[in-house]
């Protein structure tokens, strides 16, 4: 009897050791929210905490999850070795340093388009910066809430050159490959109309694309920044990125930006304004390389948005601190870490021949505009 | 009758030489000469098609992609958890192997049966598709690493099996918790001090992983079910019943989406399980109703006798059951155990399907990436994940007829 | 002695050791705490559906579905509820066809697998050993990957013998039409197949009692053949043969099947033929070898042994597992999600995506195949029942 017990001891004993390993990396949503402030100064506001606490979990676990994608390039890839790049990806890293210090700090969870919501509703992400566009059902029926958006695209057709189809109404009785779950398909539908044709749809991007490369279809309708990145891989044993052509219109409007849970208002604004500072860094000229020249400038704009001491009339001195509950600097460490808007851009979507069109900053004529950091 | 004597005469010398047999085998009507013709013409061209692709294959891809086939984005640098933890695995196998070969020739002494131990060499010679598929992997390999975790798991395997096989009965006695406390070192070899949970994982090792997992949680439920299911209470013989009807119904990929999508929903708000964790409730709960089905196989294939021999020896139920039942019930299901360890193995390819990053997908990833893609690489990675999958159901199977063949299942 | 007894069979045992009050009692039990955690998973279901703002009912059946289905006429303005439709048909369409070719496919491997010519039984056994080892996820990508993908892409599709159109996208082949006549035909062959049943009866009646031979297969199929040939040519052609031609891109005439069904069934069909294969085999080695032995005793020829001593018996035992493998098929049909084929499971999952509501999409997916499979459950015990030979 007492060995059956003793060996029921151990086995539970095993169990539970493997279960708490195993808790570590599952995502609980933690104790209720602390809600510090690092500010020390007199002058600021006390930080606002708005029901929710994926700040506190964060935190305690010592890493961001967030959701991305793992197949497009430009926006969302891993090479060989298993290693994340993208403008999305970069947009991750800057999270996690304005939040934890340290751009590594970022576990990455590629997600299927279909399961990206789900992912977020239920907690296993954090936040999600996967080429996702803003759309009213997903405001109020997924639960997710949409943020500043990163990327205006658009959806588009690509064809061969050698097609000659010039627009969609080319296209009578011709298989188009489409992605499952996605805007994109219903778009496709739309665009069509009364227009026969054969809607191929994958699961993954990597069949879709091996399909398309055989002929099986002559379009692909994706966003415009991802059929610029796959047309830009395209290998030359195929043709190379000339045997592909874009066709000009748009079918849709696509602002991609990323996107959390509903019901956690401060983590939301966290998430906001990491993007927001990106923008303000390329409006002010700050860029990685340069940040660190600021200390003695006197425009007060650059002063607060990388909290750097301001000196009033009277000689007081102050910090900016927002409210939002992250360390002073962060902004700086931010733009240092991953760089300005335009650095981002430069560094992951313009190799792929897109140019900034809707995405350069406002004051030359796109639609790039940082709310004011003060 | 011409002679008195009967004579002897010597039996007639079959003489066989390869034109005899290629006559009765080949040749023996013309229509079958005919199908060896036609048939033998197909085989050697699809045997020289087979060599030629093999030996001028560019296997860059399977080369480059090595560790992502084996162990998915785990970080290069944490390489050692995995080894240590197949060393362990396979400490573990030995160990149990050991141990069998310990019973059995207890059991024969007892019965004064005659008994031949197997040698560790000549386990490993019966398994050769399976070392041969090892050693075509370690040829792909870049550092001597992989080499030396393999020959070292392999010396542990069989130094496992050598002490197992000479362990003093208490250790056999226990020997199911210490296989435990082996499987259990395995995993935490792989997660602890800053080790990587099981979302991290990928590759063939995740796809053994859920496999492995999958059964030793289904088992318990399993056997309950099963157990259910015979019940004479007639509401847990329904609720058994129904249980292991619906499952056995739907396809296992209802069940993954079901995981996926709506596992969310039914637990709190609050508990957010990963992916893997997901899966693996699915998987779970689909392998507990085919579990059922085989133990339930088992339990009717002890007779009824034995149950009212021990109802005449005053046995309660649960000590029957224990004693007498169980036992003789689960030794009869061995083979399908393993043919149900192998249907699971085979299944884990679906969760390629719900965004898990297994060997399946990793085939996929490997030809979209720059250096490979549109280059029809597909006719390389495919066939090595067959591979794979190939002589790990092979060889399992090849040990369960022979298991069966052992145990004498079927043949009291 | 006699006191005890008697004692033991006029007093109850306690309600706690009484069979009778513990086995109600572990019911009641049993069904409370069942009970008890699917009420709580309810909760939780509803609760949380609630929160997100998720329907719990089954209202978006009536939702447009707004995408095409590749194959189908159902716009996008379609009801949710018409394209799942549409998918259980494709489903369907895929074991219509898929079933006879693996059936006939596993029993022609399973003989080959005993025969006496070497050559032939160890390529048999090598297809068997080969196929069932494989995952069949794995047998569909490669069906698609390595030979579908590999015909010619769409916008140069070949077109061997002017007859077919073969190309990556779909497979053409001759049609049949429908033309004028065509109703009274159908009226003819009805008629026909009613009078070939009863030929079959008479046939079958006249052997038991005269012992005659009753040929009732070459009465029936003849009498069906002829009442054919003959309504064929005096109607003056009702069923006429479609070429498929290339408009354009558009293929008229013709059946047309997607490539991707035809991995996704190719594929499928190997794989469950070679388990069918491996009953076929393990059932004709289950008959005494007596029987075999008796046959050539009695000089039948191996075609006869077959046919009449073999075969039958062996029949017997294959069938319910066989009928098994089916259900395997045709839940492996759901793998269609690999290629893209428009299959039941497939479309469920694209309205997932475009934000219908999960766990009710999913549990009618399960729902309709459990229906499939309960019947053909049903099927298989009534046989067992049937078949069996009759043990304690």
């Amino acid at each position: 009897m007492t060995r059956r017990l003793i060996a029921l001891v151990a086995v539970l004993a095993m169990v539970a050791a493997a279960c708490t390993t195993a808790a570590e990396d599952a995502t609980t949503t933690a104790a209720p929210d602390d809600g510090t402030s690092e500010t020390t100064t007199a002058d600021t506001a006390p930080p606002t905490t708005g029901g929710g606490d994926t700040m506190a979990a964060v935190q305690e676990r010592g890493s961001v999850l967030c959701g991305v994608n793992q197949a497009v390039p430009g926006f969302g890839f891993t090479d060989a070795e298993g290693l994340f790049s993208g403008f999305d990806i970069d947009y991750c890293r800057a999270l996690a340093v304005a939040v934890l210090g340290d751009a590594e700090a970022v576990d990455y969870v590629p997600l299927d388009a279909a399961q990206r919501f789900t992912a977020l509703q239920s907690g296993e992400i954090d936040v999600l910066i996967r080429n996702t566009t803003w759309t009213a059902s997903r405001d109020g029926g997924e639960g997710a809430t949409f943020l500043t958006t990163t990327f205006y695209d658009g959806q588009g057709m690509m064809v061969r050159e050698d097609s000659g189809f010039t627009s969609v109404d080319d296209m009578a009785d011709v298989a188009v490959c489409v992605l499952s779950g996605t805007t994109t398909e219903l778009n496709l539908a739309t665009r069509f109309g009364s227009i026969p044709y054969t809607p191929q749809t994958f699961e993954d991007n990597e069949t879709l694309q091996a399909a398309f490369i055989a002929g099986q279809c002559d379009g692909w309708t994706s966003d415009k920044s991802q059929l610029a990145g796959v047309r830009s891989n395209f290998p030359d044993a195929e043709g190379g990125p000339e045997s592909l052509v874009i066709l000009d219109e748009t079918f849709s409007k696509e602002p991609l930006g990323p996107a959390v849970r509903d019901g956690d208002s401060q983590w939301a604004q966290v998430v906001d304004w990491v993007v927001i500072v990106t923008i303000l860094a390329e409006e002010l000229g700050i860029e990685s390389g340069n940040v660190d020249t600021f200390a003695d400038t006197e425009n007060e704009d650059i002063r607060r948005l990388l909290g750097l001491e301001i000196t009033d009339s009277d000689g007081n001195t102050s910090v900016f601190d927002a409210g939002l509950g992250l360390d002073t600097g962060w902004s700086a460490d931010v733009i240092a870490a991953v760089g300005n808007y335009g650095e981002i851009y430069e560094r992951n979507v313009a190799p792929l021949g897109v140019p900034r069109g809707p995405n350069a900053l406002w004051t030359e004529g796109g639609l790039i505009y940082g709310p004011p950091y003060r | 009758m011409t002679a008195t004597t009967a004579q002897r005469r010597s039996a007639p010398v079959v003489v066989s030489s390869p034109i005899t047999w290629a006559r009765t085998h080949l040749f023996r009507t013309w229509w079958d000469s005919l199908l060896t013709i036609v048939f033998g013409a197909l085989a050697a061209w699809a045997m020289v098609a087979l060599v030629r692709f093999v030996a001028t294959a560019d296997l860059t891809i399977l080369r480059v992609n090595l560790a992502n086939f084996m162990v998915g984005r785990l970080p290069r640098d944490q390489m050692w958890r995995p080894a240590l933890s197949m060393v362990l695995v396979m400490a573990a196998i030995g160990f149990i192997g050991g141990v069998a070969s310990a019973s059995a020739r207890a059991a024969a002494t007892e019965a004064g049966l005659p008994f031949r131990v197997t040698r560790p060499v000549e386990i490993l010679r019966r398994q050769w598709p399976l070392l041969a598929t090892i050693a075509a992997v370690l040829a792909l390999t870049r550092s001597i690493g992989p080499t030396v975790a393999v020959v070292s798991g392999l010396a542990a395997a069989s130094v496992a099996y050598l002490l197992a096989r000479r362990s003093p009965p208490v250790v056999r006695k226990w020997a199911w918790l210490i296989a435990l406390t082996m499987f259990v070192a395995a995993y935490l070899a792989l997660t602890v001090a800053g080790g990587v949970g099981w979302n991290g994982w990928g590759g063939i090792h995740l796809n053994l992983f859920i496999t492995a997992a999958g059964i030793l949680l289904a088992f318990p439920i399993g056997l309950l079910l099963a157990l259910g299911r015979r019940s004479s209470l007639p509401a847990v013989r329904w609720l058994s019943v129904t249980y292991i009807e619906l499952i056995r119904g739907v396809p296992l990929i209802t069940l993954l989406l079901l995981g996926i999508f709506a596992i969310g929903y039914f637990l709190p708000a609050g508990l957010a399980p990963g992916a893997v964790a997901r899966v693996l409730t699915a998987i779970t709960l689909f392998e507990a109703a085919y579990i059922a089905e085989v133990v339930r196989g088992g339990l009717q294939a002890v007779p009824a006798g034995q149950r009212e021999a021990s109802q005449a020896l005053g046995m309660t139920p649960w000590k029957t059951m224990r004693r007498i039942i169980l036992p003789q019930a689960l030794r009869a299901t061995i083979p399908a155990m393993v043919g149900q360890f192998i249907s699971l193995y085979k299944d884990t390819t679906l969760v390629s399907l719900v965004g898990l990053f297994d060997v399946l997908t990793v085939s996929g990833a490997a030809n979209s990436q720059p250096d490979f893609l549109a280059q029809g690489f597909e006719v390389v990675t495919l066939p090595f994940v067959a591979l794979l999958f190939w002589v790990g159901s092979y060889s399992m199977s090849r040990e369960a007829r022979r298991l069966e063949r052992r145990l004498g299942v079927g043949e009291r | 002695m006699a006191t005890v007894a008697a004692a033991a069979s006029s007093a109850r045992p306690p309600w706690w050791r009484d069979l009778r009050v513990i086995r109600v009692v572990a019911q009641v039990v049993a069904a409370v705490v069942v009970g008890a955690a699917l009420y709580v998973l309810w909760f939780n279901l509803t609760n949380n559906l609630r929160a997100q703002g998720i329907r719990t009912d089954f209202e978006f059946l009536d939702q447009p579905i707004g995408v095409n289905i590749a194959g189908s006429d159902i716009g996008s303005g379609a009801s949710v509820r018409r394209a799942l439709l549409v998918g259980l048909k494709n489903t369907a369409a895929l074991g219509a066809v898929g079933l006879p070719i693996l059936t006939v496919v596993g029993v022609l491997i399973g003989i080959a697998r005993l025969s006496s010519n070497w050559i032939v039984s160890k390529l048999a056994a090598a297809y068997v050993e080969l196929f069932r080892n494989l995952p069949p996820l794995l047998i569909i990508v490669f069906a698609f990957r390595a030979v579908v993908l590999r015909l010619p892409p769409a916008r140069e599709a070949a077109t061997p013998f002017d007859a077919f159109i073969v190309s990556n996208l779909s497979i053409s082949v001759p049609g049949f039409r429908a033309q004028d006549g065509f109703e009274t035909f159908w009226l003819l062959m009805a008629v026909a197949l009613a009078v070939a049943v009863a030929v079959w009866v008479w046939r079958t009646r006249v052997f038991v009692s005269t012992g005659a031979p009753h040929r009732r297969v070459l009465w029936s199929v003849g009498l069906i053949l002829v009442v054919a040939v003959v309504g064929y040519l005096a109607i003056g052609r009702p069923i006429g043969v479609t070429l498929p031609t290339l408009e354009g891109r558009a293929i008229r005439g013709g059946f047309t099947g997607f490539s991707s069904f035809f991995a996704v069934m190719g594929g499928l069909a190997l794989y469950t033929a070679s388990h069918v294969a491996e009953i076929v085999r393990g059932s004709i080695q289950a008959i005494p070898r007596g029987q075999g032995e008796a046959a050539n005793a009695l000089a039948l020829s191996g075609f006869q042994r077959m046919r009449h001593v073999i075969l039958p018996q062996a029949t017997r035992i294959a069938i319910p597992p066989t009928i098994n493998q089916y259900l395997n098929y045709v839940k492996n049909t759901s793998l269609a999600i690999a290629v893209g084929f428009a299959d039941f499971v497939v479309i469920a999952f694209q309205a997932i995506g475009n934000g219908q509501p999960a766990p009710q999409l999913i549990l009618l997916v399960m729902a309709g195949y459990l229906f499939f499979s309960l019947i053909i459950s049903l099927v298989v015990n009534v046989l067992n029942r049937r078949l069996q030979l009759v043990t304690r």
